[in-house]
């Protein structure tokens, strides 16, 4: 069966049909077309999928596409449309290395978004636990650690 | 034929300022912003989408397949199954040749036409409009099953009588080898004392966070087949896939996506990439199948589960004289993919760093009623490690030896390099000694001691532990498309940009970046000129990708020789140009200048402009048109036939980095749980390309080996039954379960390769299961534990801890 939903995705309102079945990580990709949503596991475990629901971090392999209507989403590709203007989180990211294949880091830099918004100074323990719904198989997580760290520092500067 | 060194430093190309740099990754910016294009991103018109049903019955004969009722649900275009796909396809390619290493070979079909050989396997394909019917209708395959006894234990499976796997063998052998050297039997009637026991590796895997992930199109008109994979192998892929298929094979082009993560586990050939692209051919749809998890963890292949049963002996100065192992790896299933070779690494690493002159090594390789191996990061050789270290641990105790002189006492000398190990292998370079005593200065060794005791006075019971792993890289077997040799192209636009065309590809860890350094430094030009192309058979010249950290060690090299080459013809018209001899030249920057009057300069651009707008003028008219080199490089130092090998054997490595890791952690002797407080490596790789990317690359590895040593583990029933298939139950390190990493670079250049590289890739994966042993057992001395098998869970180490109890251990 499909249902119609009104979704607004980075800033952009979309009305789609989607089959009840599907899931947001899906809908996300295959409608909209924003592979930057990666999917890792389909059971909640990775965090590959990571996207902001109204403005929180939620594993969008594990919300069905109709349960989303009426609300607004926020994907990677939302928090930046320019190679030359990245976030600092992400601008951090590159210049430690803190990715390698890429295929967390979405999921990755969205958590630290809502970690530093809600603690712009963490300690590294802090960042850790605040990672540790996303898996990395590539970096070990330090560089990641590390890029957190820089950001919050370069963010704290900019206030 | 004297083997090709290159201790001398080159004197082609320019002073090294980008070599060594911490250049950050070229991907990275896109990959970001969530802008990498994966196999899962790409969507073409009419697409179908595929779910494989796969065996539930570890061991059993297919009688019969009812796909009646899946073919009836609407959406189902294409239910697949044997019968069907072995009329048409022919038995699958194997990319390493099975008797080239002396081993069995089965003739292996995309779908198994009598039975099934391990849970996982695929037995029928459902196509369909969307992958929620595909899997519906997949479900709804009826087959009829005969269970046989499912053979899981590698011993067992040798036993005379088990049941056979492989109807056509008459055991469960895939193979074996001995290694023999010195006199072992006078070894031991000399020695002073003998350990003895078995190490035992578990089972575990690589597993991407990006699973498998394929698009096809095949083409009828232009009988052309594209496959669009998350594979480190596009050139044997493409192999593999014309050879099963019966199509030309340059009428198959393999295209590369960004692949997210691979460790060994995207190498060819899987049943599963020759079934969608049989589909996508037979249909004249384009098909898509990303794997999921669960999938992976059941049929994306599996690793190590190796039993090693040693004895050594020593002398009361902590030397050991001989040394005697049986090794029997269980390899699952017999497959096409590369994997069961990891167990020959491991017997041919065996004493790894060590030098013992009398050592008998025997390895046996059983099939079993399980996933298949599959390339893995540290290919075999975590288990030498692994054995090699625990035996020095047990030698240190059993003398009383410090644990580090007992390897100080043991180690292969700096002078005696190159180094003949009994296998054959023949070992390029290094200074043990010297990377010993660098991780114990970082660890403050000798401060320990009385740390611990402080420590214990608190009621916290801490221990350090060290282990050296061995990690030969740039793996060249015979009969197969796994060598030591790559080529590369580069090519020089007019306007003097710089494209390199490579034949090894990147699975995410960013070896174009290294690439594009070495190719700026050998040409003098400007990093930012230069664009690295991968991973498109249709474009890259022939190269088989990435595995054994072969990307910089070999690809690198290919690399270097064609912008030598390059440079020399760019030199040749500069020269005429600025009326001197092309010696006299010197680039930096894009700039050629006299070596001794540097403003007496011209641009790449003003060379490349005589070469392509001027080719009738005064400085490019002596010189062939085009500014354009393909070159291969291979590998000296690796020795196929007996009649050239140094003392007659075969060696199929060249490059041998090493890493010594040191850790300490916590111990809580009433729950068995661990923590790691410290974590420390020492690493010697040669030159290193980029220090950013190879210390990033290292963690990865450090987090795998931590992982395998503490977390994770495949485990199988006694039916074959696997039961951990999601990361619920087979877990992967997180961020909190993970130490800060302290990591020093020592560099042996390896005289053997033009930059005297060594390989990065796999390093830190292999230290961790001894070192942390180690430290567990130095944290409660009195109970004497002896670790010798993984995953060090606090069950284990906690039953290590009872045992040890009851048997009187550590009473006063
Ligand atoms: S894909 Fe959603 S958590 Fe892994
Ligand atoms: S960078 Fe590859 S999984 Fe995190």
């Amino acid at each position: 069966m499909r249902v119609p939903i009104e979704v607004t995705v980075n800033g952009k309102a979309h009305r789609v049909e989607v089959d009840t079945r599907t899931v947001l990580a899906d809908m996300i990709r295959d409608q909209l077309r924003l592979t930057g949503t990666h999917v890792g596991c389909g059971t909640g475990s990775c965090g590959a999928c990571t996207v902001m629901l109204n403005g929180r971090t939620v594993k969008s392999c594990c919300i069905l596409a109709p349960d989303v209507d009426g609300q607004e989403i926020m994907t990677i590709e939302g928090l930046a449309d320019d190679p030359r203007h990245l976030h600092p989180i992400q601008e951090a990211f590159v210049v430690n290395h803190g990715l390698q294949c890429g295929y967390c880091t979405p999921g990755m830099v969205l958590s630290a978004l809502q970690l530093l918004n809600e603690n712009p100074h963490p300690a590294e323990a802090e960042i850790r636990r605040g990672i540790a719904g996303n898996l990395c198989r590539c970096t070990g997580y330090q560089f990641i650690v590390k890029s957190i760290e820089a950001a919050a520092a370069k963010m704290a500067s900019k206030k | 034929m004297p083997v090709r060194r290159y201790d001398q430093p080159q004197s082609q190309g320019s002073a090294l300022k980008y070599v060594g740099a911490e250049v950050t990754a070229v991907k990275s910016r896109k990959l970001v912003a969530g802008r990498g294009q994966y196999a899962g991103d790409i969507y073409l018109d009419g697409m179908l989408h595929v779910a494989f049903l796969r065996s539930p019955h570890a061991h059993a004969r297919i009688r019969k397949i009812d796909t009646s009722e899946a073919r009836a649900i609407p959406g189902v275009v294409h239910v697949l199954t044997a019968e069907e796909v072995n009329r048409d396809l022919g038995p699958l390619l194997y990319t390493i040749e099975p008797e080239g290493m002396g081993a069995k070979r089965a003739q292996l079909f995309a779908l198994p036409p009598k039975k099934v050989r391990f849970v996982g396997e695929p037995v029928a394909v459902v196509a369909a409009h969307d992958k929620y019917t595909a899997r519906k209708a997949a479900d709804l395959i009826e087959v009829d099953y005969e269970s046989l006894p499912a053979v899981v234990d590698c011993e067992a499976a040798l036993e005379p009588g088990a049941e056979l796997i492989e109807p056509e063998w008459s055991d469960n052998l895939l193979g074996s080898r001995d290694f023999r050297s010195g006199d072992p039997d006078r070894a031991f009637a000399e020695a002073d004392g003998v350990v003895k026991g078995t190490v035992r590796t578990h089972r575990y895997l690589g597993t991407p966070i990006e699973p498998r992930a394929y698009v096809v199109n095949y083409d009828s008109f232009e009988g052309r087949l594209t496959f669009w994979a998350s594979t480190q192998h596009p050139h044997q892929l493409r192999a593999c896939l014309a050879d099963t298929l019966g199509l030309p094979e340059a009428s198959v082009r393999v295209i590369q996506a960004d692949v997210g993560g691979a460790f060994g586990l995207k190498t060819p050939f899987y049943p599963d990439e020759a079934l969608i692209a049989y589909l996508a051919y037979k249909l004249g749809r384009p098909i898509k199948w990303i794997e999921e998890r669960a999938e992976n963890f059941l049929a994306g292949g599996h690793a190590r589960e190796e039993r090693l049963h040693y004895e050594a002996a020593y002398r009361k100065d902590g030397s050991v004289t001989g040394l005697r192992v049986r090794i029997i790896a269980d390899v699952g299933a017999q497959s096409t993919l590369q994997g069961c070779w990891m167990a020959y690494v491991t017997a041919s690493c065996i004493p790894t760093v060590y030098k013992i002159p009398n050592c008998e090594i025997r390895l046996q390789v059983a099939v079993t009623n399980k996933c298949p191996w599959t390339a893995y990061r540290g290919f075999g050789k975590e288990a030498a490690t692994f054995l090699m270290e625990r035996l020095m641990d047990e030698v240190a105790a059993a003398t009383g030896i410090d644990r580090a002189a007992v390897r100080l006492r043991n180690y292969i000398q700096p002078e005696d390099f190159p180094y003949h190990q009994v296998s054959g292998s023949i070992l390029d370079s290094g200074n043990y000694p010297a990377a010993m005593t660098r991780l114990l200065k970082m660890l403050d060794y000798d401060r320990f001691e009385s740390e611990r005791e402080a420590a214990r006075k608190q009621g916290r019971r801490i221990g350090i532990g060290i282990a050296h792993e061995l990690m030969p890289e740039g793996c060249t077997l015979p009969s197969s498309l796994i060598s030591g040799y790559d080529g590369c192209t580069i090519r020089v636009t007019p306007s003097g940009d710089i494209k390199v065309l490579t034949g090894v590809t990147s699975p995410g860890t960013g070896n174009e970046t290294g690439i594009a350094q070495i190719v700026a430094d050998t040409l003098g030009a400007d990093l930012k000129r230069i664009f690295v192309v991968q991973g498109d058979t249709e474009i890259c010249p022939f190269g088989l990708g990435n595995f054994s950290s072969r990307s910089i060690l070999i690809g690198g090299a290919a690399a270097r020789e064609a912008a030598v080459d390059i440079r020399a013809k760019m030199f040749k018209v500069a020269s005429k140009m600025l009326e001197v001899m092309p010696a006299d030249l010197d680039a930096e920057d894009g700039q050629i200048f006299v070596k001794d009057a540097r403003s007496h300069a011209v641009s790449f651009a003003d060379v490349t402009r005589a070469i392509y707008r001027e080719s009738y003028g005064p400085h490019a008219l002596d010189f062939e048109p085009g500014l354009e080199v393909t070159r291969y490089y291979r590998t000296p130092n690796v020795y196929h036939q007996p009649q050239l090998h140094p003392f007659g054997g075969f060696s199929a490595y060249p490059s041998w980095p090493y890493g010594l890791a040191g850790c300490v952690v916590e111990v809580d002797p009433e729950t068995g749980a661990v923590k790691i407080l410290r974590y420390c490596y020492v690493h010697d790789s040669g030159k290193i390309v980029n220090p950013l990317l190879a210390e990033g690359n290292l963690h990865g590895g450090f987090a795998q080996g931590i992982g395998g040593a503490m977390y994770e583990n495949l485990a199988y029933d006694e039916n074959g039954q696997l039961r951990t298939t999601t990361f619920y139950d087979y877990t992967i390190p997180t961020a909190v379960d993970l130490p800060h990493f302290e990591v020093e670079h020592q560099e042996t250049l390896s005289p053997f390769n033009p930059l005297g590289c060594k390989g990065v890739g796999e390093s830190g994966i292999g230290a961790p299961l001894s070192a942390i042993c180690s430290a567990i057992e130095n944290a409660l001395p009195e109970l004497k534990l002896q670790l010798r098998e993984t995953p060090l869970t606090p069950n284990r180490v906690w039953g290590a801890i009872e045992r040890a109890r009851r048997a009187g251990n550590g009473k006063a």
